[in-house]
C-alpha cells in the first residue's frame, strides 16, 4: 500500500505528471490521488515569547527554551525533513525581539516552514514578518501531503484601529485575560483563498493545516477560539484525513470534529492552566484531551518543550518532548476516528499528576 | 598519635551505634524517615553483620587490595577523600565515590542511577577494571566456601547451605549492612525537629532560610516538614565537566547511540572513558533531555564528604555554593532550576554555616580535619 | 433592700434600652454596600499590580495565571513543595516574586500583599475550601 518511491518510479510519475497537465482535472485526480502520501518526519517548535527587557538584554528564562529546542531538534535522529515554527516568537512584536528570535533559530541544521502568532503581528501589523521572514498565508505539498498555513490570529479592524498607539494596540493583544480583548479570526479574504487552494487537491490526499490560534472553540476569554472556525471546518470537512496542527495554548490539548483531527503544540516558554482552572467562566474542552502533567514552576522548563510529529498514514502522529515532565504520544487511533494518548487515555491509567483543577 | 586515636574511637563509636541500630530493629536518628527495606531482603542482625564483614573483605578483588571500604571507608564518612575514585594498582575511575551513609534513601544508585537498587549497585564494582578487577563473581564465591567463617555466616544470615551461596547473596548481606549505615540527629535536626533553637548558630539558622529561598536549594535538596532526605532522587545538569564533550557533542551522542544497540557494557564504558562518563544519565536512558544530568545527592554529611561533583572537581563548599551562585557552567542541557543567584557574602557565608550543620555527631571529628 | 435594688437595676436596664446604647454589630444595607466597594478597590488595586511586573524582569503573574487561575488560593495554608513546609497563600505569592519573577519579597503586611491577595481570592470565589490539597 505505501510503496517506497524508487528512482523510476518516480521518472515515471515525472512523465505522468507532464502528460497530466494537458489532461482534464478529473484524470489528474486518478494518477495523483490514490493513497501513495509517504511516511515522514518533521518538528514543530512554538510560542518561545522572547522578550526584550533594554540593550541586548532578554529575559532569559525565554531564551533558554527556544534554545533547548533548537539544540535538541539538531540531534534528532532521523533528522526532521522540516521544522514548523508555530507562532509567537517574539512577546511584543519589537524588531529586537523578532531578530533575536531569528539569530537563535538560524543555528537550527534543518529547513523551516513559519506560521505567524498574534505577538509577532500586533505591533506592526506584519510589516516585519512578511519583509524578512515569511509570508503569512501560503501552502505547499510535501511526500503527497498538502500542507496549508493561515494567518488565524486577525480581528475586527473596528478593534485594531481603536488604540492610540501600535505600543498600546500590541499590549492589549498581548494580555491573554484581558476584558478588552477581541477574538482571534481567520477572515473570508483567506477563507476564499483556501477555497481555491484546496480546489485543485483531490479528496484522498491528506491535508496539514498549521495556524496559531485553534480553529475551533475552546475558552473565549483567554482567545483560545477562532471565531470563524465553522466556516474554515466546513471548508476542510469534505477532505478524507485532516489534521489541525496549531501552537498559542501552551499546554497539551486535542479533539476531532468530523473529519478534521486538532493537535495542539506545546510552548517552549512556559505552560499555561487549562480553562478550567478558571471558575467564573465556562469552558468547552474537548473531552477527549487527557491533560498533560502538571508543572512544578521551581523548574522554569517544566512542561514547556517541542514536537516530533510522524506523518504515518496520511495522519500526524506526535510525540511531545514535554521537558522535566512526562513526554506524551498522540497518535490517530482508526477504530474510534480520533487522536488518543497512546499511555494514558483510558481512564483507569490516569496519573495524579494529571489532575488540574 | 592522637589522630590515630580519635580515628579509633570514631570508627569504634559508628559501629557501635550501628550495632544498635541492627540490634534495636533500626530505631531512626532523629530527622530521618523509615528506612525502605525491600521485600525479598529483610533485615536480620546476622545478614548485617556478615555484610559488615563482606564490606571490609580485600580478598574480593584481583590483586587482594581492594574491598568496598576501600572507596568507601568508615573512618572518611564511607568515602575516599579523593577527587576520583582509585581501584587496584590505583587505577583511576572517572567519578567520586558516594558516601554510604543514607544512600539507603536513594530509589537508584551510582551518579547515573543506573542501579536500581542497593544490591544491584554492590554487584558492579567487583567486575569493573579499574574497581576491583574481578573477571567474574567465581572468585568470591571460591573464596567465601572455603574460608573458615563465612559458610556458617551465610547459612544464618539466609538458611542456605554452602553449595547454594551466589553473588545474590553476598550482595544481599552487603546491602542490608548499608541499610545500617544511616546517620541524622545533626544540629540542624535537632533545631527543625527536635525544638532545640539554640542547636544551631545564628549564622545557620539564617543559612537554611537561604537555602528555602534565594539560594533556591529546596526543590532538589529537600527538605520536609517532619524529616529530611536531601535529595529529590532525580537527574539534573549543573554543567559541571560538560564543556570536556560539548565541542564534540553530537559525535560522542551517536557513539553511545550506536554502541548501545550493540549492547554496551554500561559499568565498564562509564567508568573508563571520560567522555562517556560526562554524559550521565544519557547513557542509562537515551533520552537527549538527560545529557549531562546526575543524581541529586543527599547533603546530610556533606561537610565531611568532599570532594564534590561527579568528577569531584571541586574541593571546597565554599566553590560550591560559588559554582551555584554564578549559575552552574552554562551549556545547552543546564537544568532550568539553576540560575545565578546574586548572593551576598554574608548570605554565602550564613549557607556554609547552615551545611556545616548538617554533620551527624559521628561524624563530627572528621569535621575539624578537612582542610580549607 | 433587696426590693429597691432590684428596681434600681431593672429601671437601669430599661432605661439603657430605651435611650437606644447598643453594643451588637449593627449595620445597614448602605454600611454593607459601601464596605463592599471599598473591597473592590482593592481587589482593582490588586488586579493593576497582578497584571504589571513586580519582579526586576518583565515577567507579570497574568503571564503564567491568566485571571488567577491556578493559584488554588482555597488550599492554603499547605505543605508547599518549593519552600518544603506549610505555608500561607502570602507565602507562595513571595516565592513566585523572588523566583520566576526575580524580583524581591514583599512584606508580609505590605498593603501590596493584601490586595493581591483579595485580587487572587476574587477571582477564585464561590469555590470551597480545600486546605492543605497539593
Amino acid at each position: 500500500m505505501k510503496k517506497k518511491i524508487t528512482r523510476r518510479g518516480f521518472l515515471k510519475r515525472s512523465a505522468v505528471a507532464a502528460a497530466a497537465a494537458t489532461l482534464p482535472l478529473s484524470l489528474v485526480e486518478l494518477s495523483w490521488g490514490k493513497g501513495n502520501p509517504q511516511n515522514f518526519t518533521f518538528a514543530y517548535i512554538s510560542d518561545s515569547h522572547l522578550t526584550h527587557i533594554k540593550g541586548t538584554e532578554f529575559v532569559r528564562n525565554f531564551d533558554k527554551g527556544l534554545k533547548k529546542a533548537v539544540t535538541e531538534c539538531n540531534f534528532m535522529s532521523p533528522k526532521p525533513d522540516f521544522v514548523v515554527y508555530g507562532g509567537d516568537l517574539a512577546q511584543l512584536g519589537k524588531k529586537e525581539e523578532l531578530e533575536h528570535g531569528l539569530e537563535i533559530m538560524s543555528k537550527l541544521r534543518h529547513p523551516v516552514r513559519w506560521v505567524i502568532g498574534e505577538h509577532d503581528f500586533y505591533l506592526d501589523l506584519g510589516r516585519f514578518w512578511e519583509d524578512k521572514i515569511s509570508k503569512t498565508t501560503y501552502s505547499f505539498d510535501h511526500k503527497g501531503v498538502h500542507f496549508v498555513v493561515l494567518n488565524s490570529i486577525l480581528t475586527y479592524d473596528s478593534w485594531i484601529n481603536r488604540w492610540k498607539s501600535p505600543a498600546e494596540r500590541m499590549s492589549n493583544m498581548a494580555r491573554l485575560d484581558n476584558p478588552n480583548g477581541s477574538p482571534f479570526m481567520v477572515g473570508d479574504r483567506q477563507i476564499n483563498w483556501l477555497r481555491k487552494d484546496l480546489a485543485k487537491v483531490s479528496k484522498d490526499t491528506p491535508i496539514v493545516v498549521m495556524s496559531h490560534s485553534p480553529l475551533y472553540k475552546i475558552f473565549k476569554p483567554w482567545n483560545f477560539w477562532t471565531d470563524d472556525a465553522e466556516k474554515v471546518q466546513a471548508v476542510l470537512m469534505p477532505f478524507k484525513k485532516v489534521t489541525v496542527l496549531h501552537g498559542h495554548v501552551h499546554q497539551i490539548l486535542y479533539n476531532q470534529i468530523g473529519n478534521i483531527t486538532f493537535q495542539a503544540m506545546m510552548s517552549t516558554a512556559w505552560p499555561w492552566p487549562y480553562p478550567i482552572s478558571y471558575i467564573q467562566k465556562k469552558h468547552q474542552i474537548p473531552k477527549i484531551t487527557v491533560f498533560m502533567n502538571r508543572a512544578d514552576p521551581f523548574h522554569e522548563r517544566d512542561a514547556t518543550g517541542w514536537s516530533i510529529l510522524n506523518m504515518e498514514d496520511g495522519r500526524v502522529t506526535n510525540h511531545y518532548k514535554l521537558w522535566e515532565n512526562k513526554d506524551r504520544i498522540l497518535k490517530y487511533d482508526k477504530r474510534l476516528g480520533y487522536p488518543v494518548d497512546t499511555v494514558y487515555q483510558n481512564p483507569a491509567n490516569r496519573i495524579p499528576p494529571q489532575e488540574h483543577y | 598519635m592522637k589522630n590515630r586515636f580519635v580515628t579509633v574511637m570514631m570508627v569504634l563509636a559508628i559501629f557501635s551505634m550501628m550495632a544498635q541500630l541492627a540490634k534495636a530493629g533500626q530505631l531512626l536518628p532523629l530527622g530521618l524517615p523509615p528506612v525502605p527495606i525491600p521485600a525479598d531482603n529483610p533485615q536480620n542482625p546476622e545478614k548485617i553483620a556478615l555484610g559488615k564483614k563482606l564490606f571490609m573483605d580485600k580478598r574480593f578483588s584481583a590483586d587482594s587490595t581492594v574491598s568496598c571500604a576501600t572507596c568507601h571507608d568508615p573512618a572518611k564518612a564511607f568515602t575516599d577523600g579523593l577527587p576520583i575514585a582509585e581501584g587496584i594498582q590505583k587505577k583511576k575511575g572517572t567519578r567520586n565515590s558516594p558516601t554510604v551513609i543514607n544512600a539507603a534513601y536513594y530509589t537508584t544508585q551510582f551518579w547515573d542511577g543506573r542501579a536500581a537498587s542497593l544490591e544491584e549497585q554492590a554487584k558492579g564494582p567487583f567486575v569493573n577494571p579499574v574497581e576491583h578487577g574481578l573477571k567474574n563473581y567465581a572468585p568470591i564465591i571460591k573464596i567465601i566456601k572455603k574460608d573458615p567463617e563465612y559458610p556458617t555466616l551465610f547459612k544464618k544470615a539466609f538458611g542456605i547451605n554452602p553449595d547454594k551461596i551466589t553473588i545474590d547473596h553476598v550482595v544481599k548481606a552487603i546491602a542490608a549492612f548499608e541499610r545500617t549505615v544511616i546517620a541524622g540527629d545533626s544540629p540542624f535536626d535537632r533545631y527543625m525537629y527536635g525544638g532545640q533553637k539554640d542547636a544551631m548558630s545564628e549564622s545557620a539558622i539564617r543559612g537554611l532560610e537561604i537555602f528555602r529561598t534565594k539560594a533556591r536549594c529546596q526543590d532538589c535538596h529537600r527538605i520536609g516538614q517532619t524529616s529530611a532526605t536531601f535529595t529529590d532522587n532525580k537527574f539534573h545538569n549543573l554543567g559541571v565537566g560538560f564543556s570536556a564533550i560539548e565541542p564534540r557533542l553530537m559525535e560522542i551522542v551517536e557513539k553511545v547511540r550506536k554502541a548501545k544497540e550493540k549492547g554496551l557494557a554500561l559499568d565498564e564504558t562509564v567508568l573508563q572513558k571520560r567522555e562517556i562518563s560526562e554524559l550521565g544519565r544519557f547513557v542509562v536512558t537515551l533520552n537527549i533531555e538527560d545529557i549531562g544530568r546526575f543524581k541529586t545527592p543527599t547533603l546530610r554529611n556533606v561537610a565531611v564528604t568532599g570532594p564534590y561533583m561527579h568528577d569531584g572537581s571541586l574541593d571546597t563548599l565554599e566553590e560550591v555554593i560559588e559554582l551555584y551562585n554564578q549559575g552552574g557552567e552554562e551549556n545547552p542541557m543546564l537544568d532550568s532550576g539553576i540560575r545565578p543567584l546574586k548572593l551576598t557574602e554574608q548570605e554565602k557565608a550564613d549557607l556554609l554555616e547552615f551545611l556545616k550543620a548538617l554533620t551527624s555527631p559521628e561524624y563530627a571529628p572528621l569535621a575539624n580535619k578537612i582542610k580549607k | 433592700m433587696k426590693r429597691v435594688l432590684i428596681i434600681v437595676c431593672m429601671t437601669a436596664f430599661i432605661g439603657t434600652g430605651l435611650v437606644g446604647i447598643s453594643s451588637a454589630d449593627e449595620f445597614t444595607k448602605k454600611d454593607l454596600e459601601k464596605w463592599n466597594k471599598e473591597f473592590m478597590s482593592v481587589v482593582k488595586e490588586g488586579e493593576k499590580l497582578f497584571h504589571s511586573a513586580l519582579g526586576s524582569n518583565k515577567v507579570s503573574c497574568d503571564m503564567c495565571h491568566p485571571n488567577a487561575s491556578n493559584t488554588h488560593p482555597e488550599t492554603y495554608p499547605k505543605f508547599q513543595k518549593q519552600i518544603g513546609k506549610v505555608v500561607a497563600l502570602r507565602d507562595m505569592i513571595n516565592w513566585c516574586i523572588q523566583n520566576p519573577l526575580e524580583g524581591k519579597p514583599l512584606k508580609l503586611d505590605d498593603p501590596k500583599m493584601i490586595a493581591l491577595e483579595a485580587y487572587i481570592t476574587y477571582e477564585r470565589r464561590g469555590k470551597p475550601l480545600e486546605p492543605g490539597k497539593h
